[in-house]
This record gives structure tokens, C-alpha cells and sequence, in this order.
């Protein structure tokens, strides 16, 4: 029995918050990109470290990754990997509000990646009465073989990676986003504590 | 009294901060930028944030800011994406790569009553760290030359050489393209080293190697195929153009003297040339060619250009 | 006369959460629906009066709910509940035939006054 067996009650709300937490993460999106932002269907996946690499491999025809950690309390804290599809740069600076040569790519990368990670994460935590704290996002290189160091370099040990795919279309600037949170042991029994503590209210 | 504290001990950071209304205008800064910016509260506090920092650049930050006022996230601006955003002079002992303070800056929404009314600015002071991590990016690049430069002349190493021979080998074949190699071996090179010792043969490689490049046009590769023995692949070049190439190298390097310790050196070469031809399945058999060539040329008196025979097979 | 209410979420906990959100005056027949092949499924083959429908859901999303019951004329009022209440989708829904737009977590004295609104009660 590993730590990462939810009841089907415990997958069901989990995924409940997650749908909640993208829905309003979209809405605050949209107004601030003044666009319509759609988010398709999360699909949520349980990954032994082991297979990771493999699950990321499979999705990975990716240009680039930006990586940032995030900690709350009661233990909660992880990693988040941001994959991205090839983008059309130019438009991207468009969609953030700069003038395409204002910004470099790097810096794009980074700030949509800061936005979406975060704003996803306030909304998720504000659901299960927590708080987020953030370290400065970094973009990864694509070399896969660099990210798979990356993965093994962590600070924390984590056997199970909570895989979210979620897919954020954005009008006219249509652009395909994997969002990874990797969830170390301990903090997975944290969030299975909250959401008992939610599932008793019913 | 922990109101006391920390302010006193926001007095005693290594770290920036700085406070902002959502108008941009200073509400409170503390000691360490008072002290790296070398300005006075009387010119900062309840000034707009552009007038004290005319160097900020404006529209990206108001940008980068209004993000944090409506979406009420944290957002960050590392030294990797901007070298600094405030001129902050900075306190590091060493040498550094500019007069500035390196930077890492965190912004914090600051929320009353669930509106953001203030934002907070931390600037960190990471000059050390963009300093050594430069370092280290350069010396890890170097270090990946070296893994192809041959250290002594600066031609590319054998190794590479030979890689960068199979990829011309390819695309020639692929394209139908012509395609040359000239191999070059100083002349009793071995005499050379018995008279002069071994830093005065180095010394004649170093320069010969320096004439050779000098003659080679962009996209011909040039490398050190052996102690004393050179090879270039001109890609794009046949029999007469390589031919040409390799006697006004030759030319060169035997009215080049080489100056060592007083003396004059003078070295001469022979040379064999071979072309790519539509028998050649792998890029070894032009470079036997051109080593029999080049043998051929040492066995008619060196310091001669010898061509590989054309091969007509009926 | 009781009411048949239909509740389409993927989330078993959401729909639960309408469940309960129900108001007790009002006499129903529930039936819950994961997705929205699921809901049209019952909609075309029964007679529902309610559909409570959630927008981000597998296989046949809210929005493609409402594209089909507009296509095939099945005609009753949509409650669209979901934590997505940007402006441009608020207007799809409705431009697509939806009588509500409930933000979740659902508040119940919304709930009530668009019950209400449209008659239920």
C-alpha cells in the first residue's frame, strides 16, 4: 500500500478542487490577458518517480520548461513543471502586454509560467485554507537528459509525482501547456488529511 | 515592541525593500537601499518610484506590476533575465563584471481586506552568484572547445577532425557535390626536433598551423591530423582548386621563416591531394588516397604538391 | 407533481454539493449524469424539467451539452454551474440557450432566487 492509494472518494475530490481551482484560475486569467482563456479538462495521474521520466518523455516535444517550487504550510510543497508546446514568441509578448522586442524569450517563458503556475496554486490553496510561497521560477533546458538530472537532483525525496495535465487554449494565441506538480511523499499525506477533512463534512 | 524589532531588523538586512502604493509611489524603503542607492529618505519617501529610479524601465514595470495588483500573485525578475533593474552600487570586494549590484527582485502583493493596496519590492544582492555563475558558463564552454581544439596549434583535434570529415563526406554524397582533401607533413620534422629541441619543433608547428589558416577560406576545416602531420577538407573544391590551395600553402610555409630563440627556422611540407570521387564509399578511402599522394611527394624530393590519380575503373 | 431534476459533474462531490444545495420545499426526482454523453443520454430518452450542468467535464463538455440539446431542440432550463465565470464564457452559455450562470462552490440563496425566478417555486 503506498501513500499515494486514494479512495475513490479522495481521487473524486481532489479532482473536484483541481477542476474548481483551474476554473477560477482561467477566469482571473482572462481578465488579466483581456482574452478568453479556455482550460480543457485536467486529467490527473499518478506517477512512480521511476516512470516519470518516461510519462515526460512521451509528452515532451516540448520547447521549453520552466520550473518553480512552492511551499505552504502544513507540509505542502512542490515542484511545478510547466512544458510548452513550440510558441510563436512575438505573439506571446503580445499576450503578456509587452512589445514583442521588450522582453526576451527567456523572460516570456518565464513570466507566463510564473502566471500560470501561480495563479493556479493561490486558488487551489485558498480551497483547503492554505497559503502558497513561491521560489524564483527558472527555465529548464529542453535537453531531456538534463531534465531528467534535474528531476534527481531535488532536494526532496519524492517517490510519487502528481502528473495534471492541463491544456490552456488562450483565443488567437493558441498554445499547448503540460503542467506537472511533483508532490513528495510526505506532502501527498498532508493533502489526503485535508481532503478527509473536506469528505467529512459530507 | 516587535513592531521595534522589526524594523530594526529590516534596518539589518543584506536584503532591499521596498514599498509601493498601487500608484508606483515610495511608502518605505530600508537601510540597505538607502546606503546602495546613496539617496536620502527626504528624496525617495512619497515619490514616484520612476522619478527616484529613472533608470527603471517604465512601461515593463508597470506591466510587471499590474500583474501582481490584479492577479495578486508573486512575481520575480532574476539576474539571468535582467542583469539589474535598480542601479544599486554594489559592496563585493572583487572584481566584478559591472559597476552594478547583480539582482534577484521578488514582488509581493500586500492585501488589505482582500484588495491589493501595496505592493513590496525585495531586491536581493546577487552579485557573487552572476559572477561566479558567468565564470563557470565560460569555462565550461571553453571546456567543450578544448574537446575539440587541439591545444598546441588550435586546429581542430583529430578526433573532431575526422567528424567533421564524415558529415562533408555525407552532405557531398548526398548532394552530389564536389569535395577535396589536402594532407600535409612537415619535412624531417624529426631532424627538426634533434636540432632545435622539442619547444623549437612546437614552435614550428605553431607556425605553420598559423600560415595554413590564414590561406583557408570560411567553411574549409582545418585540423592536426597527427604529430606533425595536418590535414584540410575543402569542401566544395575540386582537383584544380584544391590543387591551387595546396601549392600556395606550400609556397607559404617555404619562404616562412620561423624565429625561434634568435635563429631562423625554415620548414617546408609535403603535400598529397585527393578528391572525392563516385567510387569512394567512406571517407577513409579519400584520405588514403591522399596519403598515398602525400607519400608520393615525399619520395620525389618533399616539399612538393602531389595529386591522387584519377581513378577511371572500366 | 414532483420535479426531475438532472445534475451533470464529473465530480462526484459537486454533485453531491447540488444535491444538498436543493431546497426541501421543492419536491424532486433526481438523476446524476458524470459526463455529458451520460446527460444526453437520459435528456433525449425522459422527461427532465431541471438540468444543473457543470462546464469542464470528459468526453461531452458542458458547452458541447449545450450545443446538442440547441441542435436537437430539446428544449427545458440549463443551470450552468462552474468555477469559470470569465465574461466571454458567461456569454457562450447563454448564447447557447442556458437560463442561469452559477459560480461554484454554489451559494444557496443564488440558488434559490434563480429557482425561483424561473418558476420552481
Amino acid at each position: 500500500m503506498n501513500a499515494f492509494d486514494l479512495t475513490e472518494d479522495q481521487h473524486d475530490c481532489l479532482q473536484e478542487l483541481i477542476n474548481v481551482a483551474m476554473g477560477q484560475a482561467s477566469d482571473q486569467l482572462a481578465r488579466y490577458l483581456d482574452t478568453f482563456v479556455y482550460l480543457k479538462v485536467p486529467s490527473i495521474e499518478q506517477v512512480r518517480s521511476e516512470h516519470l521520466f518516461d510519462s515526460l518523455n512521451h509528452d515532451l516535444k516540448a520547447t521549453a520548461i520552466v520550473s518553480q517550487g512552492f511551499f505552504g504550510y502544513e507540509g505542502i510543497r512542490g515542484e511545478a513543471l510547466l512544458m510548452y508546446q513550440p510558441l510563436d514568441s512575438n505573439r506571446l509578448a503580445d499576450l503578456l502586454g509587452y512589445e514583442a522586442d521588450e522582453l526576451s524569450f527567456d523572460e516570456q517563458m518565464i513570466d507566463l509560467s510564473s502566471i500560470l503556475t501561480t495563479t493556479f496554486l493561490n486558488v487551489f490553496a485558498s480551497q483547503i485554507d492554505n497559503q502558497m510561497s513561491y521560489s524564483a521560477p527558472r527555465l529548464l533546458s529542453t535537453n531531456l537528459t538534463k531534465v531528467n538530472e534535474h528531476i534527481q537532483q531535488q532536494s526532496f525525496n519524492w517517490d510519487f509525482a502528481l502528473k495534471v495535465k492541463i491544456s490552456y487554449q488562450v483565443t488567437d494565441y493558441s498554445f499547448n501547456c503540460d503542467m506537472v506538480l511533483l508532490i513528495p511523499e510526505e506532502a501527498i499525506n498532508n493533502i489526503k488529511a485535508v481532503i478527509d477533512r473536506i469528505l467529512a463534512d459530507f | 515592541m516587535l513592531n521595534e524589532l522589526c524594523g530594526d531588523l529590516s534596518n539589518r538586512l543584506n536584503t532591499g525593500i521596498l514599498i509601493l502604493d498601487n500608484n508606483f509611489k515610495i511608502l518605505m524603503w530600508n537601510r540597505f537601499l538607502e546606503v546602495h542607492a546613496n539617496k536620502s529618505d527626504k528624496q525617495v519617501i512619497g515619490k514616484s518610484i520612476f522619478t527616484v529610479f529613472p533608470e527603471l524601465p517604465k512601461k515593463w514595470f508597470e506591466r510587471k506590476l499590474s500583474s501582481v495588483l490584479q492577479l495578486k500573485n508573486q512575481s520575480f525578475c532574476g539576474w539571468e533575465q535582467r542583469h539589474h533593474l535598480f542601479e544599486l552600487s554594489h559592496s563585493r570586494p572583487i572584481t566584478t563584471d559591472s559597476d552594478f549590484m547583480a539582482q534577484n527582485c521578488t514582488f509581493l502583493p500586500i492585501e488589505v481586506k482582500g484588495e491589493v493596496e501595496r505592493i513590496c519590492i525585495l531586491i536581493e544582492d546577487v552579485t557573487d552568484v552572476c559572477h561566479y555563475q558567468t565564470q563557470l558558463n565560460k569555462v565550461l564552454q571553453e571546456l567543450a572547445l578544448s574537446n575539440r581544439i587541439d591545444g598546441l596549434t588550435q586546429a581542430f583535434n583529430r578526433k573532431h577532425w575526422e567528424e567533421c570529415l564524415a558529415a562533408e563526406f555525407s552532405r557531398a554524397q548526398r548532394y552530389k557535390q564536389d569535395l577535396a582533401l589536402v594532407m600535409l607533413d612537415l619535412d624531417q620534422f624529426k631532424l627538426l626536433n634533434d636540432t632545435y629541441g622539442h619547444q623549437g619543433g612546437d614552435k614550428v608547428l605553431i607556425d605553420i598551423a598559423e600560415v595554413i589558416n590564414g590561406l583557408l577560406r570560411m567553411g574549409d576545416l582545418f585540423g592536426r591530423y597527427g604529430g606533425e602531420e595536418f590535414a584540410v577538407i575543402l569542401p566544395n573544391t575540386g582537383l584544380t582548386g584544391a590543387n591551387d590551395v595546396a601549392e600556395r600553402i606550400r609556397k607559404a610555409i617555404a619562404s616562412n621563416a620561423i624565429e625561434y630563440q634568435d635563429k631562423n627556422i625554415n620548414a617546408t611540407v609535403s603535400i598529397g591531394v585527393a578528391v572525392m570521387d563516385e567510387y569512394d564509399t567512406r571517407y577513409e578511402d579519400i584520405i588514403s588516397r591522399a596519403d598515398i599522394a602525400l607519400y608520393k611527394a615525399k619520395n620525389s624530393g618533399r616539399n612538393q604538391v602531389c595529386l591522387a590519380k584519377e581513378r577511371i575503373i572500366s | 407533481m414532483s420535479t426531475n431534476v438532472l445534475i451533470c459533474d464529473d465530480s462526484n462531490l459537486a454533485r453531491k454539493q447540488v444535491l444538498r444545495s436543493l431546497p426541501e420545499n421543492l419536491s424532486t426526482d433526481v438523476q446524476l449524469a458524470k459526463d455529458g454523453q451520460e446527460a444526453l443520454d437520459i435528456l433525449r430518452n425522459q422527461d427532465i424539467d431541471i438540468l444543473f450542468l457543470d462546464l469542464t467535464m470528459p468526453v461531452i463538455d458542458g458547452l458541447g451539452v449545450l450545443q446538442a440539446m440547441k441542435d436537437e431542440g430539446i428544449n427545458l432550463p440549463v443551470f450552468v454551474i462552474s468555477a469559470d465565470v470569465q465574461p466571454e464564457m458567461q456569454s457562450r452559455v447563454l448564447s447557447l440557450g442556458a437560463k442561469a450562470f452559477l459560480r461554484k462552490p454554489i451559494e444557496l440563496d443564488t440558488l434559490n432566487e434563480h429557482l425561483s425566478n424561473h418558476g420552481f417555486l
